[in-house]
């Protein structure tokens, strides 16, 4: 069992500041750069056409008024007018086109990172609450929503505007722009030092975030429990725990984050104040009055995009910590792929073997399964017995791959299922897991879940079968009856059934049965027994059971404890052995005697 | 009420934090004003008329003016952030212990994903609105009025005319708020699909593995993918409707202010240098308007965000939970009488029909049934998940509606067919019911539930932490955890609804054994398929569509041939050969 993280532990944080994030980030730019440079020249005109507008004042305070011409003032406001609309149109193009480059780089983002969760394995999910995968997938990735829309396109037309008003600035007095950026080391060093806090701090943020948003999810699908227990006051309790951590990390994060703009704005001042003094003073410059006013104007061109641009690296800094873990979450390995080389497992005639298989599910973790050797033939039907976690679930969980073998190797008529593509496994295998899960949708939906383009008769005769068909028929609307995740408003026993169903609809080659009818009752499970019978002819099956009832005509019985096949046999065989079967068996007839 | 007034009853709590920031919010803009103010001065005295000894003095209260006033910006700023958290802690709290004490119909209809999307994004909107969306808004209401009266000062006629668009801009604004509050709500109904569907895949991903439909729930994700862009670009749609307009007037204000005071001048009706002043305030009239079309998307964003978290806060539970003065010991007598019940969305199907019986302190109960005949429903009964439609359950001859709801779960504990572990060390499973838990006691009670053996093999014994549901464990194991759990709990009534399943017989007739035991004080009910898991009950019922068909003990029952005796043969004859004899 690998090591489990829980709603009340953080996840393991990265050390080192990854410059290959924003790398990998922009390659979900690249499919739009074209669209981008578009908004980018748009942005340009409306930038032009908006620094027209102080110029036109300007124009017409120094001569159109003192001048008393009407005329040109009308001429001006007519050009202004003129720019307000090209800003106008402008305007309009961009908001539509940023949300959309926005938009479809958070949505493949999503795709990417969805897909990648479909090819991890079982361990992955079972190693985390499921709250921390959910945040990952949609929350994580839209907190990226407002850096990749208005965010970047703000900075490309600030870093525009900067570099313009600089080459304004040296143009009219390069010595005094030498003095203006005097004090920029110390905003940088400011930047830095904020970054540093900030950055981890956000880290923070995010497990607590996460921590939450699992807690919250256990609760919901565990309320039953919780109200059962009348356990809702110390439910609560954790929570507001869980709750408050949230809120004091918050408060941490955004105290380290808004400190930024402070010192960028008293750093902007008292440059404004050192070029009025060494103007002024004449210190080391020769300027005139006019310049120097023209030239402190400048200064607050220069500072109000350092200022955008501070707040972009603040939501850029902010944002890496959730990039880490999407990027974290694409990064794990599936474990469990095709290989190179894979193929298409033909039509499964039904021959497996194990040969001599092994299986921990970690490194230094125990044992689970130890040289387990055996040969099923074509439509033979193999029961496994034994205790409780004796590993009869992962013997086929194995010959489905949902793990990979440790040592040794499971072979499906003679090829090794490490060869074959799992989609052309799988999908002859009918597996049906002990635990029933229901999808939200219609029972008609849930059955064909398997095989979707199945007919609504194919699955009716398949209900049938397994004897759901009668009370299927009594729900609300039939067949069509809405369900609720994990069939909630259903039985067990019935839950198991359409999980049945589900199984034999997609007619597989191997049937796998675990415990499959363990919460159905006698008189349905026997007809259902009949129904199936005449099903698995000519279909290698596996049937995990403890009423020995169930499986005296298998084919083959493996008795299975501690990992090892410790007996082997046919019903008759193994009673005359008197091993461990027979004592198994005796124990279950007494008790039946008894009664 | 609307949301506004809703959030105030949440954000009111912060009172005196929100005056605070008020306060700083103004002192904040009067230091906005002071530094402009100042440059003209250095201008006029110092660089025109050669004051040069002011400068020094000048520039350090500029310095200090801005440093005073980034700070008051820095605290307001955390001030609005802590009193938005703190909203959002309370909101969320109320949330939760709203859905803590919701009845089961509640979680049989909405989706696990739809709540958390209101527990997670719903809430960010609500933040967002109270720790920047207010401040901004009455930063930009502060600006209109104090650029109405400065320019009013400086020309009245001009200010008219400026203000006379504002109706203009109001009747834009509220056209896209009417506009746009739509569009946020799908794009939050969108987001809580595209949850729900995440949050299954996540729940179900054995069986998409199982039957290989990676692909089908990635068509599936990729359609509610595309569909939450889409209700997103519908926002776009709306802002790109009025944003661009609503910018234009802004602007415009500065032409109408060119021209129309341009002619002033020129009338000699305002001298130039009045006219610079005005046009220095200027932005004070029009980032407001600017701002105003943003603002409204994020107002409204709020409002649809309030809307579905208001609607589970004002969730109706039909089991209240009633607070009591004193704790009511229960010795255990249950009785039925005449209780049917039938479920709200289908009350034409009658789940269980005409319930009589009676039980005992100390006797149990065994109850046999076809799958889906009713049998965990009538346990749900007892445990109050469900009241019945009509009839009485008496709990110590009382009715179970009169006991309040938390006090009778406290000592009726059911152990459910699906078996939910939280995702915790084994020891913090089995306390869950009695944290208070003598280790004595729990190793005592693993014991009888034959658990303590596989715990303590485990590489980490009663320190082991299992996965959400308890993934890792077989079913056994699940269920012996389970059952320790509910004895831990020590209850006064037992409810196990098929909790030995999973079990290989020989285990269970361990644990029965062990249980009859413990369980001599308790009233016991027992759910089973299998005759060997009650046949040693006082008495057994047999359900069939929701009505008791039979009763009586296991010979009894066995002497009526009916149904009880038709399962007893078939289970019997499954295994009709003896050892030896063949």
């Amino acid at each position: 069992m690998a090591k489990r993280n829980t709603y009340q532990e953080d996840e393991t944080l990265e050390q080192e500041f990854n410059w290959s994030y924003y790398k990998r980030l922009g390659k979900y730019l690249k499919p739009y750069l074209r669209r981008l440079l578009v908004v980018l020249a748009s942005i340009l005109v409306a930038n032009i056409a908006v620094i027209m507008g102080p110029y036109l004042t300007k124009v017409a305070i120094d001569s159109a008024i003192p001048n008393r011409d009407m005329g040109q003032l009308w001429l001006i406001a007519g050009i202004f007018l003129v720019t307000l609309i090209i800003a106008f149109f402008c305007m309009r193009y961009r908001i539509w086109a940023i949300t959309e480059i926005g938009q479809d780089m958070l949505r493949d983002m999503r795709s990417d990172i969805f897909n990648h969760l479909q090819e991890l394995p079982f361990s992955y999910f079972d190693s985390r609450p499921h709250g921390k995968i959910l945040i990952r997938v949609v929350n994580y990735i839209n907190t990226l929503s407002d850096l990749l829309s208005n965010g970047l396109i703000n900075l490309i037309s600030d870093l525009i505007s900067l570099i313009v008003t600089l080459v304004f600035m040296f143009f009219i007095d390069w010595k005094l722009t030498l003095y203006s950026m005097v004090l920029l080391p110390i905003l940088f060093i400011w930047a830095w030092v904020i970054k540093n806090k900030q950055r981890v701090a956000y880290q923070v943020l995010s497990n607590k975030q996460s921590n939450l948003n699992a807690y919250i999810h256990e609760s919901i699908a565990g309320i039953k429990v919780t109200q059962g227990f009348a356990q809702e006051d110390n439910a609560a309790k954790r929570f507001a725990d869980v709750s408050e951590e949230y809120r004091t990390t918050w408060m941490h994060a955004v105290k380290i984050q808004f400190a930024l703009w402070p010192g960028v704005q008293n750093i902007a001042i008292m440059t404004t104040a050192l070029i009025y003094f060494v103007g002024v003073n004449r210190i080391g410059v020769a300027v005139t009055t006019g310049t120097l006013i023209a030239f402190i104007g400048y200064i607050n061109n220069f500072w109000n995009p350092v200022i955008n641009i501070g707040n972009f690296y603040n939501s850029l800094i902010t944002a890496t910590a959730y990039l880490e873990r999407i990027f974290e979450t694409l990064d794990e390995k599936p474990e469990i792929e095709d290989a190179p080389d894979a193929f298409a497992l033909p039509p499964i005639k039904g021959d497996v073997r194990f040969n001599d298989v092994s299986f921990k599910y970690e490194e230094n973790g125990p044992m689970i399964l130890q040289h387990v050797s055996f040969h099923a033939t074509p439509g033979q039907s193999i029961a496994l017995v034994g205790p409780t976690g004796a590993g009869k679930s992962t013997v086929i969980n194995l010959l489905s791959r949902f793990y990979n073998v440790t040592d040794g190797e499971i072979l499906i008529d003679g090829v090794n299922i490490n060869q074959v593509t799992l989609k052309s496994l799988r999908q002859q295998m009918g597996v049906m897991l002990q635990d029933t899960f229901i999808f939200s949708g219609t029972i008609l939906d849930n059955i064909r879940y398997g095989k979707l383009d199945a007919t609504e008769e194919e699955v009716i005769a398949a209900a049938k079968v397994v004897r759901a068909d009668d009370f299927i028929r009594h729900l609300k609307d039939g067949y069509h009856t809405e369900l609720q995740e994990r069939g909630s408003t259903l039985s067990a026993g019935q839950r198991q059934l359409i999980a049945f169903a589900r199984t034999l609809l997609i007619d597989p080659r191997i049937l796998i049965l675990d415990e499959a009818t363990a919460a159905i009752d006698t008189q349905t499970e026997i007809l259902l027994q009949q129904g199936l019978n005449a099903l698995l002819k000519g279909r290698t099956s596996f049937i995990i059971a403890h009423r020995l009832s169930t499986i005296q005509n298998a084919d083959q019985i493996f008795v299975i404890d501690h990992g090892e096949i410790v007996e082997r046999g046919s019903h008759a065989t193994l009673m005359a052995e008197h091993g461990a079967y027979y004592d198994l068996y005796d124990a279950q007839y007494k008790m039946l005697q008894s009664m | 009420m609307n949301p506004y007034q809703w959030i105030w009853r949440y954000a009111r709590r912060y009172k005196g934090k929100m005056w605070l920031a008020a306060i700083l919010i103004i002192g904040n803009s009067l230091g906005i004003i002071v530094v402009p103010l100042l440059g003209g001065a250095i201008i006029d005295q110092v660089i025109n008329q050669g004051h040069t000894e002011r400068l020094p003095w000048m520039l350090a209260v500029m310095i200090g003016t801005t440093l005073v006033r980034t700070l008051m910006r820095y605290t307001y700023q955390i001030l609005c952030e802590r009193v938005g958290q703190n909203t959002l802690y309370d909101v969320r709290k109320d949330l939760f212990n709203k859905l803590q004490s919701l009845d089961f119909n509640f979680f049989n209809t909405v989706r696990t994903g739809d709540i958390m999307a209101r527990m997670t994004g719903d809430m960010d909107a609500i933040r967002h609105f109270v720790s920047w969306v207010s401040y901004q808004v009455i930063e930009c209401v502060l600006w209109f009025f104090t650029a109405v009266v400065v320019m009013s000062t400086i020309s009245w006629p001009l200010m008219l005319a400026l203000v006379a668009v504002t109706p203009l801009i109001g009747i834009l604004t509220i056209k896209m708020s009417q506009a746009a509050h739509p569009v946020f709500f799908q794009i939050r109904q969108s987001f809580s699909r595209l949850n729900s569907m995440v949050e299954e895949n996540i729940s179900g991903n054995r069986v998409v593995k199982a039957f290989t439909q990676e692909p089908y729930e990635i068509q599936k994700f990729d359609k509610l993918n595309d569909d939450y862009k889409q209700r997103n670009m519908a926002s776009a749609a709306v802002s790109r409707r009025y944003l661009p307009v609503l910018d234009f007037l802004a602007s415009i204000l500065t032409v109408i202010a060119l021209l129309l005071g341009g002619y002033f001048v020129i009338t000699k009706q305002m001298t130039l240098g009045d006219l610079v002043a005005f046009n220095g305030f200027l932005w004070m009239l029009n980032q407001p308007m600017r701002m105003s079309g943003w603002l409204i998307n994020d107002m409204q964003r709020f409002s649809a965000a309030t809307i579905k978290i208001r609607q589970m806060l004002g969730a109706k539970s039909q089991i209240p939970v009633n607070n009591a003065d004193h704790y009511e010991k229960i010795h255990g007598t249950v009785e039925f009488r005449h209780v049917n019940f039938e479920y709200a969305d289908d009350p034409t199907q009658p789940v269980l029909h005409d319930i009589n019986f009676q039980v005992a302190p100390g006797q149990t109960m065994g109850i046999l049934g076809e799958t889906g005949s009713g049998k965990s429903t009538l346990m749900n009964l007892i445990t109050r998940f469900y009241d019945p439609t009509s009839g009485e359950v008496l709990i110590d001859g009382k009715n179970a509606k009169d006991y309040p709801v938390r006090q009778l779960r406290d000592q009726v504990t059911i152990v459910m067919q699906d078996q939910f572990l939280f995702s915790d060390t084994i020891k913090d499973n089995i306390n869950y019911g009695n944290r208070q838990a003598d280790p004595g006691f729990i190793h005592a009670m693993a014991d009888v539930a034959d658990a303590e053996d596989f715990i303590t093999d485990m590489p980490a014994g009663y320190d082991t932490v299992v996965g959400e549901r308890g993934v890792g464990l077989s079913g056994g194991q699940k269920q012996r955890i389970s059952l320790t759990r509910a004895l831990v709990k020590d209850p006064a009534i037992l409810i196990l609804d098929d909790t030995t399943s999973a079990l290989d017989m020989e285990t269970e007739a361990k644990i029965q054994k062990e249980l009859r035991r413990i369980t001599a004080d308790k009233t016991t009910f027992i759910i089973a398929t299998r005759i060997s898991s009650i046949r040693q009950a006082d008495q057994i019922i047999v359900l069939q569509h929701g009505r008791i068909i039979e009763r009586g003990t296991h010979d009894e029952l066995l002497a009526k041939h009916g149904y009880y005796f038709d399962t007893y043969q078939k289970q019997l004859g499954a295994l009709g050969v003896a050892p030896g004899e063949e």
